[in-house]
């Protein structure tokens, strides 16, 4: 079969720039809306999923779904720390293993405006399970049973009070702010302090979790399935990415589906300028079609130029679209994590999946707003298209 | 004279391509639908703001959303000078047979619901029979369509904050079933006795943290609002755990200042939403310029002025935009119950409000206009001579 | 009726000055029929589109119809046009999604008339044309011979005084080209139009009172006037 020059197909659409560059635009525009949802939903999904600890357990109240939700009183968190084999212990042969406990307070934002952060009471045994996870990036860490915290170092760009030796007042206790801290998680945008001095200062009944890492060698799901048929301290065990996960499902889906969403809608929208586009170049070269066909082109490699001339402007409107979408690598947002209210600072991440998925939608957009127009000339009557004009 | 408009001119080259007028229209079409949407989407979250009540006051912890606060406080508030009635509430957080299926469920003063929220009213069952049955539940009218439940039914819960010493689920019979007149109050939430949830915490049949999420405050009539408020936050500065009194419109507009960059996030979208949109419609335009320049041309010869041929191809780009983007608008207005109720209780408010709706329509026909406007000014100026040369 | 005085025009055209128009004086009386020959590039249809005030010369002055209107401003020739002229171009120009009546309707929106007088007026314009049965037929559908008596039909339905003619048979075939020829001459004669022909067709020039030569821009001969 003969093909139809790819050069007739360049100098069609540089012959109509205007045409040609609208239609790139506009699927650009529709492009770069949905990779940029799809970048927001990648660095969202860096900041908690993957940044999870596979060897370090969490342990909730059983039947809580967060650590909001769980409680542990002092007995109950001992009897789980000291009762557990399972959990690996430091040089000294202390268990690694932390009791926290946690609360969303609220805090006023630099640019008005409340939000919740999240405060988290700490053992220094969760300092070793972080291990070069975190650094302090500015002063110290907080002195053990003094009240004294540390802030992560998303925090000070966005919430009042959270400079070093700024007093963050918790109910009626004046904390100092020693530290800020770096996190590659979602502990970048909390509080962290002495688990003893915040309880009391926040008059918390109880612990809210106990995070653990598991010895090696240990199966987890052996580990999980004992302590949560324990007599003693019953608790849930999750990995602390599996909790990560499952704190973020919602999200995560809500930003795919208003994705996917967006890009139905637009998409159509996009298809169908495409598919206008496409029908005035043919209109505009049925002489040309004529003429094709007269010399012996068969319908197919009429009908297959049309198509790569759309497939083109896709193309090009993906790469307008993924060029569009790069600025937005990196650059650091918040959103509310709805199941604690609490703000989290992430930055969009425009990863090479994001980008192929991009490409690939423009692409499909192109081939569905040329199919059509592409049939049609491949059909038209050599004879009436010569006659025409 | 000059400006007579030749409107079957107009009307006919509309359908001189109707394929391609009719795609253009159908992306104006969703793309109005879209923008409205997302449009009520954040207004929506407003909602409760501009229904609040001013004669009403929430105590609530100033430490956390999360810390509730002792029951003791709630007599301590009542003897406050200016304060008519309280009305506890604290968020119960159960799940209906499975965490999927969330609805907002308070426990509440039974007594002085109805009296300091008159937007409750009955419309099944009786309030009577909810007051008198200590572990009945008042349900809302859209969340007993969706679970399909009548007056007389029991639902059983599963407590996560207060869940039940032996494992067993919450049973609360439906007393009642209410709708509710103003934004403060949803129609998808379930009240029941918080007598009911104290008792059970102190007999040790449920679990979970003991007190009252906020009290909602009734303020007498002609007391100051101000100073009711200052007298109830001094009342525990010094501990154990300081309040924070504000109106209800401040505390509904607390979660929304809670949502965070949301409404920006909606708002970029919809910013790349209409500017796609607004390419579509101009590289349509182009389009019918480009094949209206010899009518143009013969126009002008005819005797008629650049104003008319202007107005010929703006009206065309005028009428595309508000024939296709009205009918958006109008998908979006005709779908609104449709989306209330796949939202759930996400957004229990949601509305396409009639802001929106005229919004949508001016946005239309800017969109018209903006698209037009190039196209139909280069027609308008191009010479008779050039335009009749110009052609084919 | 028309009355040229020293006009020259000149266009840009591959980075050159091409003069189209050489101090060109012309006089055209009312009611003569009168047909303007020349090779290609004479500046024929230049001198029609400066009589038809479709452009301006670059210098002279141009009178047609008692308005010196090389000095009425563009907003304000396009009414003068609508009253004074009648075009008929040789790509017959008609609006391709209208039918041949609303073409005709067409020009009439300028007039002060109503809606069912636009009707009437149009319609007798076609009945003149021979084309009433043609009334709603699109451009498209009709015979080329029949598009130009349409587009005569709305030169005319203005009731202007002038009619100008850019090669209206050029597309045309014998018998069609006779008909159109036709039509314009009885119009001269019986209306009193007055009618100014471009075309390159010697039997065509035949038909007019008066036969104008161009030759680069100039009046090549004048030939004397017959007294038929």
């Amino acid at each position: 079969m003969k093909l139809v020059p790819f050069s007739y197909n360049l100098r069609s659409l540089f012959v109509r720039k205007g045409a040609t560059t609208l239609t790139v635009l506009g699927i650009g525009a529709t492009v770069a809306m949905l990779s940029g949802v799809l970048a927001l939903e990648q660095g969202f999904r860096t900041i908690f999923t993957e940044s999870g600890r596979e060897r370090v357990a969490v342990m909730l109240r059983p039947g809580a779904g967060s650590e909001g939700e769980s409680a542990f009183s002092r007995e109950r968190a001992d009897v789980l720390v000291k009762s557990s084999p399972e959990i690996a212990v430091d040089d000294e042969g202390r268990p690694l293993a932390s009791r926290e406990s946690y609360l969303a307070v609220r805090r006023f934002k630099l640019d008005g405006g409340e939000t919740n952060v999240s405060i988290r009471g700490v053992q220094t045994a969760s300092f070793d399970l972080a291990g070069d996870r975190l650094r302090i990036i500015e002063g110290r860490r907080f002195t053990p049973g003094s009240d004294e915290v540390i802030v992560g170092a998303k925090l000070p760009g966005r919430v009042r009070d959270c400079r070093v030796d700024d007093v963050i007042v918790l109910n009626t206790t004046p904390f100092r702010v020693v530290g800020v801290f770096e996190y590659d998680g979602p502990f970048g945008s909390e509080i962290w302090g002495d688990v003893e001095r915040l309880m009391e200062a926040l008059e918390r009944p109880g612990f809210n979790r106990v995070i653990a890492k598991v010895k090696d060698g240990v199966s987890f799901e052996a580990f999980a399935e004992r302590v949560a048929d324990d007599q003693q301290a019953p608790a849930k065990v999750l990995s602390e990415r599996e909790y990560l996960t499952a704190q973020t499902t919602m999200l995560s889906i809500t930003l795919k589906l208003l994705g996917n969403f967006l890009a139905v809608i637009m998409g159509i929208a996009a298809v169908f300028t495409a598919t206008n586009t496409m029908l005035s170049v043919i209109e505009a070269r049925t002489q040309e079609i004529g003429i094709l066909k007269s010399i012996g082109f068969r319908p197919l490699s009429i009908f297959a130029s049309f198509l790569l001339e759309s497939l083109i402007l896709g193309l090009a409107g993906g790469a307008v679209g993924a060029v569009l979408t790069l600025p937005l690598n990196g650059i650091e947002t918040g959103t509310t994590n709805f199941a604690t209210f609490t703000e989290i600072a992430f930055a969009f991440r425009v990863t090479p999946e994001v980008l192929t998925t991009a490409i690939s939608f423009a692409l499909i957009l192109g081939l569905l707003g040329g199919a059509w127009p592409a049939w049609r000339a491949s059909r038209m009557n050599p004879v009436e298209a010569l006659r025409r004009h | 004279m000059a400006g007579a408009l030749p409107l079957r001119l107009v009307f006919k080259n509309l359908f001189r391509h109707p394929v391609r007028s009719a795609l253009t229209a159908a992306s104006l079409t969703v793309a109005f639908f879209l923008l409205c949407t997302l449009q009520s989407l954040v207004v929506t979250l407003d909602a409760g703001v501009e229904d609040a009540k001013s004669d009403r006051l929430v105590v609530q912890s100033a430490v956390s959303l999360y810390v509730i606060l002792p029951e003791s406080y709630d007599a301590k508030i009542r003897s406050v000078e200016g304060v008519e009635g309280t009305c506890r509430w604290t968020w119960f957080g159960g799940y209906y047979q499975n965490p999927s299926n969330f609805f907002a469920q308070f426990a509440t003063s039974e007594q002085t619901l109805f009296s300091i929220y008159p937007e409750l009213s009955i419309v099944e069952g009786s309030a009577e029979r909810f007051m008198s049955d200590r572990s009945s539940c008042l349900v809302g009218e859209e969340l007993a369509a969706v679970y399909r439940w009548k007056v007389g039914d029991t639902v059983p819960l599963i407590g996560t904050i207060f869940p039940r010493t032996d494992g067993s689920t919450w049973n609360f019979r439906i007393a009642g079933i209410y709708r509710s007149s103003a934004a403060s109050v949803d129609n998808r939430t379930m009240f029941f006795h918080h007598e009911y949830l104290s008792k059970s915490l102190e007999d040790g049949a449920a679990n979970g943290p003991d007190g009252v999420g906020v009290y909602v405050v009734k303020v007498k009539d002609g007391a100051d609002v101000q100073s009711v408020m200052s007298r109830i936050d001094g009342l525990f500065a010094k501990g154990p755990q300081r309040v924070q009194t504000t109106t209800e419109a401040e505390f509904q507009a607390q979660f929304v200042s809670m949502v965070g960059n949301i409404p920006f996030f909606v708002s970029s979208i919809g910013m790349a939403v209409f500017f796609a949109i607004l390419l579509a419609v101009l590289n349509t335009m182009l389009m019918a310029a480009r094949e209206q320049t010899h009518d143009a041309g013969i126009l002008k010869a005819l005797g008629f002025g650049g104003r008319t041929v202007f107005l010929v191809l703006m009206l065309q780009s005028l009428a595309l935009s508000v024939v296709g983007g009205g009918l958006g608008v109008l998908a979006a207005v005709g779908s609104s119950a449709g989306i209330r109720h796949a939202l759930g209780s996400m957004f229990p408010l949601y509305e396409v409000t009639t802001e929106t709706t005229v919004a949508g329509l001016i946005g239309a026909v800017v969109l018209g206009l903006v698209a037009g406007l190039v196209p139909a000014l280069r027609l308008g100026r191009l010479s008779c001579v050039a335009a009749l040369r110009l052609e084919k | 009726m028309i009355s040229l005085r020293h006009v020259t025009k000149r266009y840009w055209r591959g980075g050159q000055h091409l003069t189209v128009l050489d101090e060109l004086d012309l006089e055209v009386r009312d009611g003569e029929f009168c047909a303007l020959m020349g090779p290609s590039g004479s500046g024929k249809s230049t001198l029609l589109n400066l009589v038809g005030g479709l452009d301006y010369p670059d210098s002279g002055e141009v009178c047609v119809a008692g308005e010196f209107i090389s000095d009425i401003p563009d907003s304000a020739l396009a009414s003068w046009r609508a009253e004074t002229v009648g075009f008929v171009f040789q790509a017959f120009n008609l609006i391709p999604v209208l039918s041949a009546l609303e073409n005709l309707e067409l020009p009439l929106l300028l007039a002060p008339l109503g809606r069912r007088q636009r009707r009437e007026h149009a319609l007798h314009a076609l009945e003149l044309v021979g084309l009433a049965d043609r009334a709603h037929h699109r451009p498209s559908q009709l015979s080329g011979g029949q598009e130009q008596r349409v587009a005569i039909a709305r030169a005319v339905v203005t009731d202007p005084a002038l009619i100008l003619a850019d090669e209206p048979t050029g597309d045309l075939d014998r018998d069609s080209a006779d008909q159109v020829l036709d039509i314009l001459a009885r119009l001269n004669r019986e209306i009193g139009k007055t009618v100014v022909m471009v075309t390159h067709d010697a039997l065509a020039a035949r038909r007019a009172g008066r036969v104008v030569h161009l030759d680069k821009g100039k009046l090549a001969d004048r030939p004397p006037e017959n007294g038929e």
